[in-house]
């Protein structure tokens, strides 16, 4: 075995310094960073990185991020949302440039995971930048051309709010719901996450559907709450919320 | 939903549980000793501070308590825990 490898093994979450390829604006306040991580070992749809930046003084701060890009495709994208009174979102979605270091380690989490061999049907509900690990699922199910059933409910402040909004319009089954505006022709929801838009998006509880379910914690909560009432088994719904100590 | 609450998952911290136990931990079912409920570590309750606490997700009673110190973490297990541990 390699003398790389065998470091690899005993130091299984090793920080790695990737190199930022692109940053591309997705929303006023939310940007996808582009990497290009030295031997990075793949990830499974909706596990995260964590982020560690390191200030000239030696004062490090440390944060995860939810990978949204496919396992399969060749560079690893985090797409991250500005908290204005963050300590690493602001850094990494106003000064980050292409040609930058940044440093990481994982990919982690094995329970907010799915598979296409896990199979459907999928219910995917995201509540802001929870579309994040929920766009690196729909993005392997297409990869891998699974044949399940997938569906999106992604619940946004307003329509400038939505992340990938063009390539999530793309695809059979995605809803959205705006909670701050209803703007001209909008034809999708225009509320908050209710049992009534759970049951129209589907799929219904009868066909056990695997459900993940990400955004700020009471939204995860209201929606996990939401799912369980109507019949969902309380071990078919899995949560990854975003809390106060992001940013 | 204005009100943050002050917790997130066990997944949330897999990084800090990788950088302790050496292999990915949020998958790991704990047994409940307060209230006999299993629920995966990733869907425990985190709270974080000086160091990181989880809570059963049922009953809120202690299953890990973690504290980060300088040059070592001070790790404490509450209730059943099994872990597989890669070989080496």
């Amino acid at each position: 075995m390699a003398r790389a490898a065998v470091l690899e093994r005993l130091t299984p979450i090793a920080w790695r310094v990737a190199t930022v390829e692109a940053v591309v604006d997705e929303t006023p306040s939310a940007r996808t960073i582009v990497l290009d991580v030295p031997s990075w070992p793949g990830h499974t749809a909706g596990q995260h990185v964590d982020v560690r930046l390191t200030a000239e003084d030696g004062y490090q701060a440390q944060r995860s991020y939810s990978i949204a890009s496919a396992p399969e495709a060749e560079r690893l994208e985090l797409t991250v949302e500005r908290l204005d009174d963050g300590e690493v979102s602001p850094y990494l979605t106003g000064e980050l440039r292409a040609g930058d270091p940044l440093e990481l380690r994982g990919p982690v989490g094995g329970y907010f995971t799915w598979r296409a061999e896990d199979g459907g049907p999928l219910l995917l509900v995201g509540g802001g930048s929870g579309v994040v690990p929920l766009r690196a699922m729909l993005r392997h199910h297409a990869a891998r051309q699974s044949d399940a059933d997938a569906r999106l409910l992604l619940s946004a402040r307003t329509a400038a709010d939505i992340l990938y909004r063009d390539e999530l319009e793309s695809r059979p089954g995605v809803r959205f719901t705006l909670t701050r505006e209803r703007p001209q022709g909008w034809t999708g929801f225009d509320r908050r996450v209710d049992a009534e838009m759970l049951t129209a998006v589907g799929p219904d509880p009868a066909e056990r559907p695997r459900i993940y379910v990400c955004g700020p914690t009471a939204f995860v909560e209201s929606v996990a709450d939401l799912l369980v009432a109507l019949g969902h088994e309380p071990s078919a719904v899995r949560a990854e919320r975003f809390g106060p100590t992001g940013g | 939903m204005s009100e943050q609450a002050l917790w997130l998952d066990g997944n949330a911290i897999a990084g800090l549980l990788v950088e302790i136990f050496g292999t990915e931990m949020t998958g790991v079912v704990r047994g409940c000793q307060s209230c006999g409920a299993r629920n995966a570590v990733g869907a425990h309750r985190a709270y974080r501070g000086a160091g990181v606490v989880l809570r059963c997700p049922v009953c809120s009673d202690l299953a890990l308590r973690i504290a980060v110190l300088p040059d070592r973490h001070v790790v404490q297990l509450v209730g059943s825990w099994t872990l597989e541990l890669p070989t080496r």
